[in-house]
């Protein structure tokens, strides 16, 4: 079940986006998947959700875009700034 | 809100090794072949029987995967070439830096053809670069024709299909035209070979492809061309 490693993958290229962001948040991770990408769009949200859940990242919801190649891309990464009382919570 | 397109690989990081890898290899004129099949196509058999088969000095070598056990690189070795087991311990896959890893205690500039043999799935691997030359997919007359429809990715990237155990023909309802002509629905130019790991039967096809890629990765200057055995059909 790779699709569990893509999603380690996925979260990785976007938690280096996020550092560069100080005060914002995750918000949404876009992905391509093209159909020869041997990838399963279903399997990949379940793996992505369970890594996620119960983490600093449990807000970063996963949005999956069809292809028509072998494309595994992330296509868009999405921030929100942090609420002032968030912050000082 | 910040939002930023990317277009950036999700397997960046196995890309980037995987392009190590291809420049080293480059570099030594190493050819390097991928196979991928489903597990019991005969992949760790076709191996054994290629490389009894090898003609004289060629510098062969095999890393072979599997999510346990030293089975195959035993059954490998028998041949006088150096094996490396790669146990993946559950991961379904071989990945660029599991065969970087492997490659550190062996000096590729003395190795001219590196086989990997890659974990039992015909869809996980696909997605992994290991910086190869080729993928080559093995599908076995005891599996369905209609393989390459089910399994479309591998049989897309794939420059050979190995039509493996056909002395089992005889006793199975498949119909190799068939399965030649869904590959071909898949990938126009894939060049197949049909062969029997048991009888050798196909291996000088398949032993006269492997001769041309060799030399056209080394091209080198002066370099001999190594002839090839013959098997007794």
């Amino acid at each position: 079940m790779h699709e569990m490693g893509i999603a380690s993958s996925i979260l990785e290229a976007f938690q280096k986006e996020l550092l560069l962001y100080p005060g914002y948040r995750a918000a949404k991770v876009g992905v391509l998947i093209g159909e020869f990408a041997g990838v399963d769009g279903e399997s990949l949200r379940f793996c992505f959700e369970a890594i996620v859940m119960g983490s600093s990242m449990e807000s970063l919801d996963l949005g999956i875009e069809n292809g028509n190649g072998d494309e595994l891309d992330v296509r868009r990464i999405e921030f929100e700034p942090v609420e002032r009382e968030e912050v000082c919570a | 809100m910040i939002a930023i397109d990317l277009k950036r690989k999700v397997l960046n990081e196995n890309d980037r090794v995987a392009s190590e890898l291809r420049t080293g290899f480059r570099d030594t004129g190493t050819l390097t072949l991928n196979f991928i099949g489903s597990p019991g196509a005969g992949k760790t058999a076709f191996l054994e029987r290629t490389l009894q088969m090898l003609p004289e000095g060629v510098r062969a070598a095999v890393l072979t995967g599997d999510i346990q056990t030293d089975n195959d690189a035993i059954r490998l070795a028998r041949y006088g070439f150096p094996v490396r087991q790669i146990a993946t311990a559950g991961a379904c896959h071989l990945d660029a830096r599991m065969v970087q890893k492997h490659l550190r205690k062996w000096n590729i500039g003395e190795i001219d053809l590196l086989f990997i043999e890659n974990v039992g799935n015909l869809v996980c691997p696909t997605s992994y670069d290991l910086g190869e030359d080729a993928k080559v997919v093995v599908l076995s007359v005891a599996e369905g024709e209609d393989k390459p429809l089910k399994y479309p990715a591998i049989f897309r990237k794939a420059e050979l299909m190995i039509l493996n155990k056909t002395d089992l023909l005889p006793y199975v309802p498949f119909r190799p035209e068939l399965a030649r002509e869904c590959a071909r629905r898949i990938r126009p130019g894939i060049e197949i070979v049909e062969t029997s790991s048991l009888t050798g039967c196909g291996f000088e096809r398949w032993l006269i492809w492997l001769d041309a890629r060799i030399h056209m990765k080394r091209a080198a200057p002066g370099r001999r061309a190594a002839g090839v055995r013959s098997a007794a059909c």
